[in-house]
């Protein structure tokens, strides 16, 4: 039972990656389903991570990648670029569920 | 095929990605494209294969690219701690035994490659002192209750405004006055996506640690974003 917004706020960490153990996670969302206050402050706190992911995710340029080969082409033998192997699920930037703003 | 006890105790370790934050590197295996694992093309390229190192390279350069970013603060520092540690990796990829996963040991090459690098380069930092560790946090009555309690519910304007410059600025600005120590796990975490176990890993801190410091600085940057917002 969580009777206190400050046990709420410290268990967020954990509650926004879906890492709380089930009898906590529900401990926490009895008490937001009764506290105005700590609904309020969850939606907040994942508009934060939210917000900053879309405003500083950064992705590798492309002329980088072509440095770093042709580096890598001078010191491995046999290093050859695969040129963008088509749909390499790593090119996927972490934030596309982001994208749309 | 592939598909190694130590992949799969991975998976046990570390679960699936978060459902909000997709992990574009973890769990390795299986793959479902018919692509080779990690760990098939580390054993190819540790008989020479330098087309298979290529493709690990191909594989991790984004992520690791974000790492340096991230502890270096420039992309030239950056573009240079890449370089060298990825030769770094092809040099001791013989020596490497599997024991733990090819990516968190390129992580780890990498990050001593970023704090080397940063190691040389500290000069007194221009007028910052050591950042007092003043980080806004909320605050609450003695009961235990929110207090002041959060007025406004900023999320939903935050979503109309997502593309103003002024909140760029803002959220900018108010990441760059985090303590460095924070500021990078939030980065690694929050904006590129990397594991907390990773960025324990790179970071040599545990990961209970990278927690804690990933909520304080959540809670601060809220707390200046409501300030933003007039909340
Ligand atoms: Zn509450």
């Amino acid at each position: 039972m969580i009777e206190h917004c400050k046990e709420c706020v410290d268990l967020l960490g954990d509650y926004v990656e879906g890492q709380l153990p089930p009898e906590q996670e529900k401990a926490l969302e009895t008490h937001l389903s009764m506290c105005m206050p700590c609904i309020t402050f969850v939606r907040t706190y994942k508009a934060t991570r939210r917000l900053c992911r879309t405003a500083l995710a950064k992705e590798m340029p492309s002329e980088l990648m072509g440095a770093l080969s042709s580096f890598l082409g001078k010191h491995v033998p046999g290093f050859s670029c695969p040129k963008s192997k088509q749909g390499q699920p790593e090119a996927v930037a972490p934030d596309s569920e982001l994208k749309k703003g | 095929m592939g598909w190694s006890r130590l992949d799969r105790r991975r998976v046990l370790l570390y679960g699936p990605p978060p459902l909000d934050q997709p992990h574009p590197m973890m769990p390795e295996a299986p793959r479902t494209d018919g692509e080779p694992t990690d760990r098939e093309l580390v054993e190819l390229s540790q008989k020479g294969d330098g087309a298979a190192f290529a493709r690990l390279v191909e594989r991790h350069q984004r992520q690791l690219y974000r790492l340096a970013l991230r502890m270096t603060g420039s992309e030239a520092d950056a573009n240079e701690v890449l370089q060298e540690a990825f030769l770094n990796a092809w040099q001791k990829l013989p020596a490497f035994r599997g024991e733990s996963q090819f990516s968190s040991w390129l992580y780890r090459i990498a990050a001593n490659s970023a704090l080397m690098r940063l190691r040389r380069k500290r000069r007194a930092p221009d007028g910052l002192p050591d950042q007092p560790l003043e980080l806004q946090a909320p605050k609450f009555s003695s009961e235990g209750l929110l207090d002041p309690p959060p007025y406004s519910d900023w999320s939903q304007r935050a979503d109309e405004k997502m593309m103003s410059s002024q909140l760029g600025v803002a959220i900018e600005k108010a990441v760059q006055e985090l303590p460095e120590d924070y500021r990078t796990v939030f980065l690694l975490k929050d904006v590129d996506g990397l594991s907390n176990e990773d960025i324990a890993t790179s970071l040599d801190l545990t990961v209970p640690a990278v927690k804690s410091r990933l909520h304080r600085a959540r809670l601060a940057l809220r707390e200046k974003l409501g300030d933003f917002f007039g909340a």
